[in-house]
């Protein structure tokens, strides 16, 4: 019996703004105008249209549109989309279909045509609960937007709903965090994501970042530790180091990235992992929609292509799935590479058992609160991606 | 009684203070001469090493003959005998101005006289040689041409009325600073049929030739086939080649006589064989006295030189060997560092010496360096007895060994334009200077000196004496002799644990304030890592400086996804990059940058 294929995920990136937030690094530009939004929703339906062919066979049980500000399109373009995903691929009855979504841009009659076509996971782009730290951010909404929004989500009939939280914020106080948390805790939202201010290059903030009040590595290290013990309290358990869920509500999409299995990105700046090799879209919505409609230019559309050896597939899949909290286990390791997971890494691991950063119960290995926060430190320490090191 | 021959020879160098423009005029010299066509002309040949060329200094000394015909017919052989620019090559100098018979002073008309004027201008009073002073820059609009003229007939105590006043850059009045050497500095002496007496200049290594050997004949003949000595090694070498030193290469010759100045090639293997300042003479007729003032140059400043990878300690011996071939004053022995590993125990004419090496290190051979504080040579009368010299901290005996410490002072003298003198004298106190006098140049610029301890000089005086001086005030020195000084040694531990390069000797009433500022610097460059790392300074037993270095909390990518896995790989690999080149310090990881930056001494110190 031919085994069944493993279903894919599909990201579709959406590089619209209304304004660009002062610590974004995502690809995006702002003041585009209608037609080239149409556009561009018109190449990344001639992309699907393209690679349909090599997806044969696959199901898509997860759809994540992303950006940018996916909520900038027109819901007509919105339809487009999603009509063109349901033409292509073979979508799963039930698949998860998220969009990003800012309080700032979906109103109530958008949030239900929303829900209409389909989409039945919304991911709000909150960051705060604190004016001040929004207005730093550079975000265009206000608190109220974001209960506004959320109240009209769940009136559209969303019952799954994610709220993205930051934390290292400029001038935030743990005290501060603590209110935010509370806050959108108190509106019981399935999925919680929080994220650590990271200076990225290219964003205002770090060309500002001399003068920014940064709370520093002890705060962000407090922050995130009372988070993980309040948000189990209030029911979410952390199922990856930045992501907290009620029971079975985890992010089917995001845990692909994590599982090390497979997905393919539509439109500039979309990341692609597929038949074992890695690669993106270019970045720049001009050359993208240039490479998609001219034939000439098609070979510029794919940058960094790149097929994983052996060694670097499995160091691949230790990094991500260090990021779980399920971590690795040894068994699992060994029926996908037919390795002794021990001997490749787990040894190297079991090194900081007795500091308490890895947590070991017989074959499964994992970080602990402690270890999740100085992951890359660990990781860096214990993995090898040197592809001279191929026994492939 | 001169021969016609010696009628006919002038030899001659250029002294100035650095960028007066030395490397200029002789440029301008060659050209003038028809050395070198201008297509040739690849500016300022004498200087021909590219780090030369960029610091504007000479390292090592040349030597060119030129052919000269005067404006009324008569044929002149012109030796311009170039000298190293600075303090650490004193010696140099002063054996290259002995091969001469006059010398050109360059001052620069918008600057007037600094400290390495006076200095070389003192080395070649020293040699009993006619000095011609040049007054350059001319064209430049601040240049004030009657003003230095009085400075010099002033300061240095020689006529200057009539002195050649140029513009090298351009070229004007050249033709004057001709006739100068023809008029004024005297025609070499010497007796052609005396035993020969030769005196070694320079030398370098060619591969094929073996030692090159410069040498400016006193008295008698030097041919091919002779067997001859050096009066101060004792090594015996047969003559292979005699020549001249033409612009473009060197020529062979019959014979080099009294007078003249020339090379010499005998399979020579070792540069160390062929010392600056000895005597060339004869097995078989020797010279009953050696050309006077040889010393053997001896290093003043000491550090360790490792390589940053490990793996490249060949690499950095095969490249100090090279250096050596061309440098006999640098000297090095194989030395293991707990903390470094494999490296070299370095040792230089001076900080500048050390500074050259360190770049061509990096630069010619590609190697990345840890480089230990420089250290001076210590003499420690131990209570048994024994006298020791300590140039490694590493060595140093404990306190209760010693009975008296000894440092090496040197004399320094410093001219700055006067409104500078307030914070210079401050800045020479800090550094334990002992003030000797003052004297005023004219109403603008003052001559200062002091007594100062070498260790204070080769950290950072010359960066603080400029900072503090808008860049006007110049330095020279000399090493004058050692006293009795109250010295320790500060160790430095990260995490109970001595690192041994961080060691070094200093004056105890500076100890503590050091030792804040290291354990400072300490903590600001070792990375936190996943455990606490207490950082002590220690005299002895005693702790006297504490810092803590927190463990690292915080080291993840918060956000992974949008599927963009290649970024945080990435990290991961360079991350995996720095970590292979930290050194592992017992339980902790130190960079190589962090090394530096800790080294690195700046004026507060």
């Amino acid at each position: 019996m031919k085994k069944q294929k493993k279903p894919l995920g599909l990201y579709i990136h959406i590089p619209f703004c209304l304004k660009k937030c002062a610590y974004c690094d995502f690809y995006s530009c702002t003041g585009a105008d209608p037609d080239l939004v149409h556009h561009y929703i018109s190449s990344c339906m001639l992309q699907m249209e393209d690679i349909s062919e090599s997806c044969r066979g696959y199901e898509i049980d997860t759809v994540y549109i992303g950006g940018g500000t996916p909520t900038t399109l027109p819901i007509k373009e919105f339809e487009r989309l999603l009509s063109a995903v349901e033409r292509n691929f073979k979508l799963s009855r039930y698949a998860e279909i998220t969009t990003e979504v800012n309080p700032a841009t979906a109103d109530k009659k958008y949030l239900k045509a929303l829900h209409k076509l389909g989409v039945n996971r919304l991911s709000i782009g909150f960051q705060s609960a604190n004016i001040s730290e929004l207005e730093l951010l550079g975000r265009i909404h206000t608190v109220e937007d974001f209960a506004n929004m959320y109240k009209d989500a769940r009136a559209a009939g969303f019952d799954n709903i994610s709220v993205d939280l930051m934390y290292g914020i400029p001038a935030q106080s743990v005290q501060s965090f603590q209110s935010t948390l509370e806050y959108v805790c108190n509106m019981n939202p399935e999925h919680l994501s929080l994220y650590c201010l990271k200076i990225e290059e290219g964003t205002p903030f770090y060309e500002m970042q001399n003068t920014l009040e940064l709370p520093g590595e002890d705060a962000e290290y407090d922050m995130y530790m009372w988070a993980v013990d309040y948000l189990k309290k209030r029911g979410y358990d952390r199922y990856e180091i930045s992501n907290f869920a009620k029971p079975g509500l985890e992010s089917r999409h995001n845990l692909k990235y994590w599982n090390a299995d497979e997905y393919i990105g539509i439109g500039t700046a979309a990341h692609s992992y597929f038949g074992g090799e890695r690669y993106s879209v270019i970045k720049n919505i001009y050359d993208f929609i240039d490479g998609i409609e001219i034939p000439e230019t098609n070979m510029r559309l794919i940058e960094g292509s790149k097929t994983l050896s052996f060694r670097e597939r499995m160091s691949e899949y230790v990094m991500l799935r260090m990021r779980l909290d399920a971590g690795v286990n040894a068994e699992d390791f060994a029926e996908l590479f037919g390795t002794d997971f021990h001997a490749f890494c787990g040894k190297h691991l079991d090194e900081y058992v007795k500091d308490g950063f890895v947590i070991r119960q017989g074959g499964n290995y994992r970080f602990s609160s402690k270890g999740m926060f100085v992951s890359n430190y660990i990781l860096s320490t214990v993995l090898d991606f040197a592809p001279g090191n191929s026994f492939a | 009684m001169q021969s016609e021959k010696q009628k006919h020879i002038r030899n001659f160098s250029i002294i100035a203070h650095i960028d007066h423009g030395k490397s200029t005029l002789a440029d301008r010299i060659l050209e003038y001469t028809n050395a070198v066509s201008k297509r040739e002309m690849e500016d300022q040949i004498l200087d021909n090493m590219d780090l030369e060329r960029e610091r504007g200094i000479t390292i090592k000394s040349r030597a060119v003959k030129l052919d000269y015909t005067d404006k009324n017919g008569e044929q002149y052989t012109l030796n311009l005998i170039d000298t190293p620019g600075h303090v650490d090559f004193n010696y140099e100098v002063s054996r290259s101005l002995n091969a001469c018979d006059g010398a050109l002073l360059v001052v620069d008309s918008t600057q007037g006289i600094e400290a390495q004027t006076l200095a070389n201008a003192y080395l070649a009073v020293d040699a009993d040689l006619e000095i011609v002073p040049v007054i350059n820059k001319i064209d430049l609009p601040s240049a004030d041409v009657e003003k230095v003229r009085a400075e010099i007939e002033d300061v240095i105590g020689i006529p200057a009325d009539g002195c050649p006043a140029v513009s090298a850059k351009t070229g004007l009045n050249i033709g004057d600073v001709l006739d100068k050497i023809i008029s004024d500095i005297p025609a070499p002496g010497g007796e052609e049929d005396a035993p020969l007496k030769a005196l070694i200049f320079d030398s370098y290594y060619d591969s094929y030739l073996g030692v090159v050997v410069y040498v400016r004949v006193m008295d008698g003949r030097l041919k091919p086939g002779q067997r001859i000595k050096l009066m101060n090694s004792g090594a015996e070498f047969d003559v292979v080649d005699v020549g001249t030193m033409e612009p473009l290469g060197l020529a062979k010759c019959d014979e080099l006589s009294a007078g003249m100045v020339g090379y010499i090639t005998a399979s020579i293997k070792f540069i160390g064989d062929t010392r600056v300042g000895d005597t060339v003479t004869l097995v078989d007729n020797p010279t009953s006295e050696p050309c006077p003032g040889f010393k053997q140059a001896l290093p003043m400043v000491y550090s360790g030189i490792y390589p940053a990878d490990g793996a490249r300690y060949n690499d950095l011996r095969e490249a100090l060997e090279k250096l050596q071939l061309n440098d006999a004053a640098l000297w090095f022995e194989p030395e293991t560092s707990i903390a470094l590993g494999f490296g070299f125990r370095c040792g230089f004419l001076g900080l500048l010496h050390m500074e050259i090496i360190e770049e061509r290190l990096e630069r010619e051979f590609n190697l990345d360096l840890i480089t230990t504080a420089p250290s001076v040579i210590y003499k420690i009368k131990k209570r048994n007895g024994e006298t020791v010299r300590i140039d490694n901290p590493s060595n140093y005996p404990s306190a209760d060994e010693i009975e008296v410490a000894y440092e090496p002072m040197v004399k320094g003298n410093i001219i700055t334009p006067t409104e500078y003198v307030g914070g210079l004298m401050d800045l020479c106190q800090d550094r334990r200077g002992v003030f000797i006098d003052m004297k005023y140049i004219d109403t603008e610029r003052v001559e200062l000196h002091y007594d100062l301890p070498l260790n204070e000089i080769i950290y950072d005086f010359f960066d603080a004496l400029k900072s503090r001086s808008k860049g006007y005030a110049s330095l020279d020195y000399e090493l004058s002799d050692y006293r009795e000084s109250k010295l320790v040694k500060l160790d430095f531990m990260l995490n109970g644990e001595t690192v041994d390069a961080l060691s070094f000797i200093v004056h105890e009433e500076k100890a503590y304030a050091r030792a804040r500022k290291i354990a400072e610097k300490l903590k600001e460059n070792i990375p936190r890592q996943l455990f606490e790392i207490p950082i002590q300074a220690a005299v002895g037993s005693r702790i006297i400086a504490r810092e803590t270095v927190k463990a690292m909390r915080k080291d993840v990518l918060a956000k992974c996804y949008g599927g963009d896995i290649t970024r945080k790989k990435k990290l991961l690999e360079k991350q995996k990059e720095g970590k292979k080149k930290m050194r592992q310090l017992g339980s902790v990881q130190v960079s190589p940058e962090a090394f530096m930056a800790v080294l690195k001494m700046d004026d507060e110190n």
